[in-house]
């Protein structure tokens, strides 16, 4: 039986000889989805950061069986198009967050998370929920960005 | 060392190159005079530029940046400089996004790059490029100026250029730039009729501009050499040695063979040769490639092969250590790097002497990006996709690797998640054009984490003791003692040289098997640690102020001569400036409440100058919280001052991190702790809440602005938790002593 799950608003169906391949790896290899980053293969970095249900998932360790039935959302998936970024690119964008940029779509899905759950979250709140590594050290200006963005999403209709 | 510099020859005679695309756009090359003194360290050192430029009809304008990204925002910084003296509207202006490397050899059959300067390291693109990057815009604006001219039947003189147009201000009419490339691309533009424009007309730089490539970061674009696909490219891990110079014994073929998608095995032997620093080093391991249809094969095929080792070196990096501290301890003659005035009779008449030891362990790199690198080497020419920070000495490998000619290499530069110095190293590269001339296919290397910082090239770990003498509450002498893993302190030339007239530096040779190469300011960390802690521990111990006792040392503020490789003068007036800037911003004397305090710091890192101020709290359990920070640079005329706040923001956080966390252990030749579960590594939750920038306008010319900001991280830490809490911290990783 094929594991069947939505994939960025679009049904996927994954051979079941694959249940053991992490998400990621289908991501990345299967579908040439190369948003999602391999950063450290053991659910630390948060490089490989997408989202399950609204919830962020390390998907280096997600088994691809467990994929199943959920609703996944990768960076490539995030905007609805060119012309409609999602508030928190928009506010990585206007903050200019990024150094090298690797590890950024696993931020802002994580912030994305984040905003989902405490629309105008506290220092203390983004602390707890941004866990992923810059290792360009750009945490001030994400701290930043994710506080734009709550403010956009005051403001704007996603 | 690094290869020699490359000087290829060049034709004077052909100032301006230009041609004309099927496509109707206008592409120019243009080879500049030679720049006399290039930093020979710096590969691949070149005296010509080349302006990759294409003007298309509609008046936009696609650039190419001289040197690749990763993180240091050359992107962004190369393409400012180009598009300000040639006046185009940034609006228009776009980057293309891979660049082909364009190499030349030269009369000594060295390797080089056929228009530039496109090695990214020292902090010196910017420096390499400045000047090459003007003449050019500078040039092209001229051609454009020429061809409206001859149109309108009058005097380039009396023309102007802005925002993408060629103006007549007495006719009141104007071409665009579009219009004319064309026809632009034959005329004559002499040297002396190119003119650098003054800062004040400056329209680009010097204004905050963002990441060119933004808008593809946050959409999760494919930028990355990790993420390109090349076509049937067989996907390779290796499984390396898993300790210093280990051999292969034996592995389970049939095992791994069994394994659908698993193609190939394949042997590499380990490879030992000269390496910065330190000499001959293991600069490859052995190891045994599993070659798979998919990624996740080949990783599969790597778990079955059960590989057993032999031979291998049994460094251990903590005894390493404490050996350092036994020789900086003893009475053991050690090597003069620097011995200037009379130390010893400085310290005999001294009114107060301090003595103190300070720690560093190994740095890794931990390139968030792993390696990986796709090579097609075929009979009559390769194909190599990888970032890499210099890039010339990828297209030499294959030459040395499968005995092509190293022009007949294409390398195609990608972006680069994070460099660091790691890479500059030539590991991966060497397995992935070994695997594919071997199997006459294209191969695809990508490295694990673990293999990341198993084979890393590490900062090296330093044990350094400083004494200092004091009398009539001035620094009258100061010794630095020291011992490290490999190689040398690169800063011994810098401060306290100079300000002290009786300055020694010494240093016990070390020989070991552990790996040390370029990483992100070599050895600077180290040096403000020592330094700009034991400045604290004098003012404290005289009863002066940190700040003011820094501002006094550095009097009277002048400029003086080095010999270093990457700066031939230091200012101890520009440093004050950025100690007082920092400061300022810190509110320095607004008194904090108990337990909170404020530590000071600076370091001067190849060219530029960096200060910075942070605020700690420390509880009596030792429980540590990093607050905020504040920083000034001098990096002399800033192009973008919004990327160089960046970097001092990044950079900032990358020495805290080091200082805390950042520890490498060997131990039986292995590293210890080769993921994120056991290296730890700063998160958003422990850096500073905020960090405020000055940056101060000195009216030089731009330097480096990636390593700089690093350095003083360490000590500042060191010094605000004494502020915070009266403990003295001299050892590094930090969060050993406190909690975080």
């Amino acid at each position: 039986m094929p594991i069947e799950f939505t994939l960025n608003r679009q049904p996927v169906a994954a051979p079941d000889d694959k249940a053991d391949m992490p998400l990621l790896w289908f991501l990345r290899e299967d579908l040439r989805l190369k948003g999602t980053k391999f950063g450290c293969g053991i659910g630390q970095c948060g490089a490989c950061t997408v989202l399950a249900n609204a919830s962020t998932v390390r998907s280096c360790v997600m088994r691809l069986a467990d994929a199943k039935g959920l609703s996944i959302v990768t960076i490539e998936g995030l905007a609805r198009d060119e012309q409609h970024l999602h508030p928190v690119q928009q506010a990585w964008i206007e903050t200019d967050v990024a150094q090298c940029g690797y590890c950024q779509g696993g931020q802002i899905l994580s912030a994305v998370a984040l905003l989902e759950r405490t629309p105008n979250p506290s220092d203390a709140d983004i602390d707890a929920a941004m866990s992923n590594i810059c290792r360009c050290g750009s945490y001030v200006r994400i701290r930043k960005a994710v506080k734009a963005a709550a403010l956009r999403s005051k403001t704007t209709q996603l | 060392m690094r290869p020699p510099a490359t000087a290829p020859h060049l034709d004077r005679r052909s100032f301006l190159k230009a041609s004309v695309s099927a496509a109707g756009a206008l592409l120019i090359s243009i080879p500049l005079p030679p720049r006399s003194s290039l930093a020979a360290r710096t590969a691949g050192a070149s005296p010509s530029w080349c302006v990759y430029l294409t003007l298309h009809p509609d008046n936009s304008a696609e650039l190419m940046s001289p040197v690749m990204e990763m993180g240091q925002f050359m992107r962004t910084t190369g393409p400012m400089i180009l598009a300000d003296e040639m006046d185009l509207d940034w609006a228009l202006v776009t980057v293309t996004r891979d660049e082909p490397v364009r190499m030349i050899r030269n009369d000594k059959g060295e390797v080089g790059y056929e228009y530039g300067q496109s090695a990214a390291g020292g902090s010196q693109t910017v420096r390499n490029n400045w000047d090459y990057m003007r003449r050019a815009g500078a040039t092209v604006r001229r051609m454009l100026m020429e061809e409206a001219a001859a149109r309108w039947q009058v005097s380039a003189d009396t023309l102007t250029t802005r925002d993408s147009f060629v103006i007549d201000p007495n006719r009141d009419r104007r071409l665009s730039y579009g219009e004319l490339a064309g026809k632009a691309a034959s005329r004559q533009v002499q040297p002396e009729q190119v003119k650098l424009k003054q800062r004040a007309d400056y329209r680009i730089m010097g204004k905050d501009a963002g990441v060119v490539d933004v808008r593809d970061i946050v959409m999760g674009r494919p930028l990355f050499a990790i993420d390109e696909d090349y076509p049937s490219a067989l996907q390779a891990v290796i499984e390396r040695a898993p300790a210093l110079n280990a051999e292969i014994a034996g592995y389970n073929k049939d095992a791994v063979l069994a394994i659908p998608g698993v193609r190939h095995i394949i042997e590499l032997p380990r490879k030992v040769e000269d390496h910065w620093p330190g000499g001959d080093a293991q600069v490859l391991a052995a190891g045994i490639a599993v070659l798979a249809d998919s990624m996740w094969a080949a990783m599969q095929g790597r778990k079955a092969l059960q590989a057993q080792w032999k031979n291998a070196a049994t460094d251990d990096s903590n005894q390493q250590i404490q050996e350092f501290h036994r020789l900086v301890a003893g009475n053991g003659v050690a090597d003069k790097l620097v011995d200037d005035g009379d130390v010893d009779a400085a310290f005999a008449t001294a009114d107060l002497v301090l003595d103190h030891t300070y720690e560093k362990p190994l740095f890794a790199h931990a390139c968030m990006e792993p390696h990986n690198c796709i090579a097609d080497v075929r009979r009559d020419g390769a194909t190599i996709i990888v970032g890499h920070q210099v890039p010339h000495t990828v297209a030499r490998e294959v030459e040395l690797i499968a005995g092509l000619d190293a022009l007949k290499v294409k390398v195609i530069s990608k972006r680069m998640g994070g460099g660091f110095g790691r890479r500059g190293e030539l590991d991966f590269i060497r397995e992935a054009v070994t695997l594919s001339h071997r199997i006459k296919a294209p191969v695809k290397v990508t490295w694990t984490r673990e293999d990341e910082i198993q084979r890393d090239f590490f900062d090296a770990a330093a044990v350094m003791r400083v004494r200092a003498a004091v009398k009539d509450k001035r620094i009258t002498a100061w010794q630095h003692r020291q011992a490290q893993t490999r190689g040398r302190p690169e800063a011994s030339d810098y401060f306290p040289a100079k300000v002290v007239s009786n300055y020694r530096v010494e240093q016990f040779p070390s020989t070991s098997n552990i790996l040390v190469g370029p990483w992100r300011a070599p050895t600077m960390l180290q040096w403000a640690f020592a330094t700009e802690s034991m400045l604290d521990e004098l003012a404290h111990a005289t009863g002066q102020d940190p700040l003011a006792f820094r501002l006094q040392w550095l009097q009277p503020y002048q400029e003086y001569s080095i010999n270093n490789w990457a700066a031939k003068s230091i200012h101890s007036g520009r440093m004050a400036k950025c100690y007082e800037a920092a400061a300022r911003l810190a509110d320095w004397n607004r008194p904090r409440p108990k337990g909170t305090g404020l530590g000071i710091a600076g370091h001067f890192t190849f060219g530029t100058y960096a200060a910075c101020v942070l605020e700690v709290s420390v509880s009596d359990t030792d429980e540590l919280k990093i607050l905020r920070a504040w920083g000034a640079i001098d990096c002399g005329f800033a192009i973008n001052p919004n990327h160089i706040r960046s970097q001092m923001e990044g950079g900032f956080v990358d020495g805290l991190n080091a200082a805390l966390f950042n520890d490498v252990r060997v131990s039986e030749g292995r590293v210890v702790n080769d993921n994120f579960n056991t290296l730890r590594w700063m998160r958003l939750r422990e850096a500073p809440m905020s960090i405020e920038v000055e940056i101060i306008d000195s009216g030089y010319d731009p330097t480096g602005v990636g390593e700089p900001p690093l350095a003083p991280a360490g000590a500042a830490l060191a010094n605000a938790i004494f502020a915070a809490c009266g403990k003295r911290v001299r050892r590094m990783p930090i969060a050993d002593t406190f909690k975080i």
